[in-house]
């Protein structure tokens, strides 16, 4: 798999932060042995299927899967949002075959051929998906922008594991932070989506 | 349809004078205005509604949770532009040179602009901004741009910058100002002799970060011409478009700002800022639009930050648990700024007092007002020292703040926290409990007005067709004021929820105020019960031939239908005698249907480990009194984002200054700890029901200031080491540990 370190050097970027970047990665690189010794550049043309649509994008191959949704796909797909852009909130989550992941840490290249299913593929405001529904009932939400990363992470999880504990749920959901303080409803709107889907 | 009687003459509305809060920045100023004595019907009993005073799931929740709400950040237009910001290295330098060339010949890079500072005082400073065709590209001319600087001597810790041979952060002035002195210092000197015990000691609190997830900035939609919109992440409409209007040279009555949802303010989002500035230059100068979005990196070193403040306090107490003498010497920590600090004592009566206030500056970004700007910092501070003094005459602390506050509402907030957390279970030794994890419980007390203020102007339409809009500039940052304003609606043309629409932020609607000190709710609601009260009646004027003649009071708008005389029609008919524009009434703020000043008390057991100096919070209360709850779900929501605010600051979060760098060393959430899933105890959100006030009162910034306290408490009951220093990590902990057992030898 390509990563967006090895794809940053490949490209050549000059200048100052750069160079010390590369600097920085020279020895990670030497330790990876990239099995794709090919480096794309310019700009690529690629097929994603997202949420059951598959559109033709062209990115540069450094683009995330992130901002290639956000700002490249016609139209935008803006429910993953951009809030760290280095993996450590959670926010730009999406399903990768149904797997969740960090799509700012996941190339577009990468995530071609495979299906990408974004919080707007999971349901919609007139027909929300059992945890959509269940954030909506327990107020899991207040200023909405960690929601999609959370309903998201959480869907998939019940698809895992249909009849979590309340320590599994807070387990499951350790990689998506909300600043508002949520996490107690995201905890009740968890449990309760899973009691719903067990109907 | 019309009343016979002579219309009296009508005689002046007895006025009263009232003071009421002005923000500033988010930061509440007072200010004296005049209103009507009593201006119409009221509210009504708090347990009297059929809508506000329940539980209602946000209107804008299905949205939400789709990922169909559009923020700032999701807005892309034609053409648009990545704007994007070169931040200085440096805490303190000049720049003496900006070499662009390499920078302007990567293809898709459309704009390179020099910030305005050529001194600059903080690392992080903006010193050049791009605008291209990607977010990708426009980092490549971040990187490619040649900034020379001369590097000047700087001072980033607080204690380093009050020495007097410390790097001066602003040229000729002193690193420390002194701001205000209150009291008699003799008088407080000579009350220490009355005392029986004396405490004396240094609390710290740390700079913490907004961290809205959303990041400040915005999309300024300019393409020439004579007219612009700003799609801006903020906490005021209407502080966009004067600001936007300058920096782009239109008139302010051309430029429109949007904000339909917001990802967080928390006090940080006001007028257009920095950001804002280089984003309409780059959009004016292109012609196009153009995104500027903080990255998260520009957002943790200059978008916000609360004060730090570093306070000495001294207090006497007697026997009997009556505290007789404060002294206090309080610095705020604003970086470049002022910083923010309540005076001391707080809230607390501790006979006569002294303190001094000063400002103390070192070269870092200013700090921005924050949730109840000033009060968690004073809170900790006063909430320790009480603490410490209770236990120092062996008095129960819940007692002991009785003792010590008038208010009677605090008593009654006290006793139901203690039964709440189960005080009766706690050990009353310090560190009294056997074995490694030892648990422990504390409370503190906090206070804020959350009064509101004469601005919003409010629409309510009512078209033939039966629909019915509100209509009103302001933004929703999250804390449900879409839903309360349908409601207050709703309610009172006796309709349901979803039979109304609201339509808000945006510029050319009525006006609002912005979101700070807590106002919005106590500004907003009464201008929405006003202009509903007033489309109830005009509605009652047009329907009251239908219903057998009616005066317009005695028609009763309930359940979906509008009756009077023992008559009914359904809602819909009703609105069928509309005229074919529909009515639209006008509302006002009106005074007595708001009120000012809230109390909160929280309460919370946490269990630390002594080998290893992890702190787990098992439970936290809050009670919280607001006077009419509009929304009882969507408060408690903003309770609980209260305590785990106050959990983050008391625990995990804190910025981090390398002295001789100038620089922050964790400026992400890598490094930067947030609360997280794992670190949530079991949550009590109360609201104090026994609060009878018919008025509304803003509670956003009450329920962030005394868990703090409650916490820090709560450490020192569990292990009988008082850190004084927040955050209170497991090394400050060990290190507690380690000074105890030395002094023991």
């Amino acid at each position: 798999m390509t990563s967006r370190r090895n794809f940053l050097k490949g490209v050549g970027i000059v200048g100052a932060g750069a160079a010390i970047a590369d600097q920085l990665w020279s020895g990670v690189e030497a330790e990876e042995k990239p099995s794709a010794p090919e480096t794309l550049s310019g700009v690529v043309k690629l097929v994603l299927d997202v949420n059951g649509r598959k559109q033709s994008v062209q990115v540069e191959p450094r683009t995330t899967l992130l901002n290639t949704l956000r700002n490249h796909l016609e139209p935008a797909v803006t429910g993953p949002k951009l809030v760290c852009d280095m993996g450590t909130c959670g926010a730009c989550t999406v399903l990768l075959d149904g797997k969740p992941v960090y799509s700012c840490l996941v190339l577009a290249v990468d995530a071609a051929n495979k299906k990408i299913t974004t919080v707007e593929g999971l349901g919609s405001p007139d027909k929300p998906n059992v945890v959509q529904a269940a954030f909506v009932e327990n107020d899991a939400l207040m200023c909405g922008f960690c929601t999609p990363g959370f309903v998201t992470t959480i869907s998939a999880y019940l698809k895992k594991n249909p009849n979590p504990s309340l320590a599994e749920v807070r387990e499951a959901c350790k990689g998506n932070f909300c600043r508002c303080g949520t996490y107690p409803r995201v905890f009740e709107a968890a449990l309760s989506a899973a009691k719903a889907s067990q109907g | 349809m019309q009343q016979q009687q002579p219309q009296p003459q009508p005689s002046p509305k007895p006025k009263k004078k009232i003071r009421v809060p002005r923000v500033v920045n988010g930061v509440e100023q007072m200010v004296e205005i005049e209103v009507d004595e009593d201006s119409g019907p009221g509210w009504g009993p708090n347990d009297k509604h059929t809508l506000l005073n329940h539980r209602m799931t946000r209107v804008d929740g299905p949205l939400k949770v789709a990922g169909a709400a559009r923020y700032t950040y999701d807005q892309r237009l034609p053409g648009m532009l990545y704007g994007r910001i070169l931040r200085c290295p440096h805490a303190h330098a000049r720049v003496t040179n900006i070499d662009t060339d390499a920078a302007s010949k990567i293809p898709g890079v459309q704009a390179i602009i020099q910030a305005p500072l050529t001194e600059l005082r903080f690392a992080g400073a903006p010193v050049a901004a791009v605008a291209a065709t990607t977010p990708e590209i426009a980092g490549d001319a971040l990187r490619t741009i040649k900034v020379t600087y001369e590097v000047l001597p700087h001072v980033v810790h607080a204690t380093a910058a009050i020495r007097p041979e410390a790097p001066k952060v602003v040229a000729e002035e002193n690193n420390l100002q002194e701001k205000a002195k209150s009291g008699d210092p003799a008088k407080a000197e000579a009350a220490f002799a009355t005392a029986d015990a004396v405490v004396e000691a240094e609390y710290f609190t740390q700079r913490i970060h907004h961290t809205c997830l959303e990041t400040h900035g915005m999309v300024v939609d300019y393409r020439g011409g004579d007219s612009a919109t700003i799609y801006a992440s903020t906490q005021g409409t209407f502080t966009i478009p004067g600001d936007a209007a300058k920096e782009l040279g239109l008139e302010q009555s051309k430029v429109t700002s949007i904000v339909e949802h917001m990802g967080g303010g928390f006090g940080s989002k006001f007028g257009i800022g920095t950001e804002g500035m280089l984003a309409c230059r780059l959009s004016k100068q292109t012609k196009s639009p153009v995104k500027l979005m903080l990255t998260r990196y520009d957002e943790f070193v200059m978008a916000g930050n609360r004060s730090g403040s570093w306070q000495k306090l001294k207090a006497g107490v007697k026997n009997d648990g009556t505290i007789v003498a404060l002294q206090a010497r309080q610095y705020r920590l604003g970086g470049l700024g002022q910083g923010s600090q309540a005076g001391q004592p707080y809230i607390y009566r501790m006979g006569d007092t002294y303190r001094e206030i000063y400002a103390l500056h070192t070269n870092e970004d200013s700090s921005i007002a924050m949730r109840a700007p000033g009060h968690p910092q004073a809170s900790f501070a006063v909430e320790s020292l009480v603490d410490e003094l209770a236990y120092k005459i062996k008095m129960d602390p819940v007692a002991f703040r009785k003792k010590n506050l008038r208010d009677e509402v605090y008593h009654r907030q006290l006793d139901r926290g203690a039964q709440e957390i189960g005080w009766s279970r706690r050990n009353p030794v310090a560190g009294g409990s056997p074995g490694p994890l030892k648990r422990g419980m504390g409370c503190a007390v906090g206070v804020w007005g959350g009064g509101g203020n004469n601005v919003c102007k409010v629409d309510v339409t009512i078209s033939r067709d039966g629909s019915v809009v509100v209509a009103v500039g302001t933004q929703d940052l999250g804390t449900g004021t879409r839903t309360y304003t349908r409601a207050i609606v709703a309610e009172e043309l006796g309709l349901g929820i979803n039979d109304v629409k609201e339509q808000i932020g945006n510029s050319k609607l009525g006006a609002a105020n912005p979101s700070g000190g807590s106002t919005t709710a106590p500004s907003l609601s009464p201008s929405v019960k006003d202009a509903a009260i007033k489309a109830r009646m005009m509605m009652a004027e047009r329907v009251a031939s239908l219903l057998g003649n009616p005066k317009p009071e005695e028609v009763v708008f309930s359940g979906g239908n509008v009756s009077a005389k023992g008559q009914s029609i359904a809602w819909k008919q009703a609105a069928a005698a509309l005229p074919a524009a529909g009515i639209t009434s006008h509302g006002e703020w009106r005074a007595d249907l708001q009120a000012r000043g809230v109390h909160g008390v929280a309460f919370a057991e946490v269990e630390v480990d002594v080998e290893t100096g992890h702190i787990r919070p098992i439970k936290m209360v809050h009670i919280q009194d607001g006077g009419l709850p509009l929304n009882r779900l969507t408060m408690e929501s903003q309770i609980n984002g209260g305590m785990i605010q106050s959990l983050g600051m008391a625990f995990y979060e804190g910025r981090v200054m390398d002295a001789k760098l100038g620089m922050q060393l964790n400026p992400g959430f890598g490094d930067y700890k947030l609360p997280g899933s794992l670190e949530m105890p079991e949550m009590v959100p109360i609201i104090d029901d026994d609060d009878k006030r018919e008025a509304v009162i803003g509670i956003a910034e009450g329920c962030i200031i005394p868990a703090l306290g409650a916490l820090a408490n709560a450490v020192f009951n569990a292990t009988g080491l008082r850190i004084r220093d927040l955050p209170i990590t497991p090394d400050k902990i060990l290190i507690a540990i380690d000074r105890h057992q030395l002094s023991q030898i």
